[in-house]
């Protein structure tokens, strides 16, 4: 993945809220929401779709499942003290 | 509204899957990657409004600084750590298992990356297990959310630049956004760099 792709819309996308900014609120909640389904298809649709994926997935699972798992707890429990240790909001 | 995302998630895997194995009906790198990128655009263009639009978001963010780099580091450690540890919960080589926790999920990386040190077989698992990281923040983002506000974040990894990007924002507010990103964007930095410098050592 490209990250001009990703960056370049993020900041067209700031500069425009920025000028719309005296301008009545408008709430795109539903409009994100909606196209977050779309991305979240085509996330699974690329898994499906991928069968070296689905068949690596018995033989290496369950420490996969562990491997994932482990990351998540300790990212998120690093994250938490650090966060109080700095004081971030 | 985790009930939708579970469903087009699943909807989208056999839909795949069907296209894939007997249908055909169009190439698949129509959906996984140019829907998914367009899609992805689409949503920081309307994230990046909504964030801007929002005066306490800025100035959060002002009041934060270089503090920001805080949290992808806390998760790289965290990460790191992990690795080490169900290395030796599973009996597996250290070196190995901690390369391929060292994706912070970023699997299309990984994957490769690591099959290409330690052989197909680690490549598999490189791939499996950072692909479990983002499905799994996803699918518990809601109950993430009420350990920490940034722990969604923190499990998203590299993730959290894209794929679990507006899921995070979703839950944990617009303010988030800058947050998520960099962490995202720094870690996805990193993690080519981190694979191959644990892979050196073994």
């Amino acid at each position: 993945m490209n990250f001009a792709l990703l960056v370049v819309p993020l900041i067209a996308g700031m500069l425009l809220g920025y000028f719309l900014r005296e301008k009545r609120k408008t709430n795109l909640g539903k409009v994100t929401f909606g196209i977050i389904l779309v991305l979240i298809f085509s996330l699974g649709f690329g898994i499906g779709s991928n069968s070296e994926l689905l068949k690596s997935l018995p033989e290496v699972g369950l420490s996969a499942v562990v491997i994932a798992s482990l990351a998540i707890v300790f990212s998120v429990v690093l994250v938490k003290v650090v966060r109080r240790t700095a004081g971030l909001v | 509204m985790i009930k939708f995302i579970i469903a087009a998630l699943l909807l989208g895997g056999v839909a795949g899957y069907l296209n894939a194995n007997w249908a055909s009906a169009v190439s698949s790198i129509w959906v996984s990657d140019y829907l998914l990128n367009a899609s992805l655009m689409l949503l920081l263009f309307v994230m990046g409004v909504t964030f801007a639009m929002d005066k306490d978001s800025i100035s959060k963010i002002r009041r934060t600084g270089l503090k920001i780099l805080v949290v992808p580091l806390a998760i790289a450690l965290g990460t790191i750590l992990s690795g080490v540890v169900s290395a030796l919960i599973l009996g597996m080589n250290v070196i190995a298992t901690t390369a391929v926790s060292a994706g912070y999920g970023w699997y299309t990386l990984t994957g490769p990356l690591v099959g290409q040190i330690f052989g197909a077989k680690w490549g598999a698992l490189g791939f499996a297990a950072n692909f479990l990281r983002e499905l799994l923040t996803i699918l518990t983002v809601s109950l993430m959310v009420k350990v920490d506000k940034y722990a969604p974040i923190a499990s998203g990894g590299a993730t959290a630049m894209d794929t679990t990007l507006p899921i995070i924002v979703r839950y944990c507010g617009s303010d988030a956004l800058i947050t998520a990103f960099s962490s995202g964007l720094i870690l996805s930095l990193i993690a080519p760099f981190t694979i191959v410098a644990i892979a050196s050592l073994g």
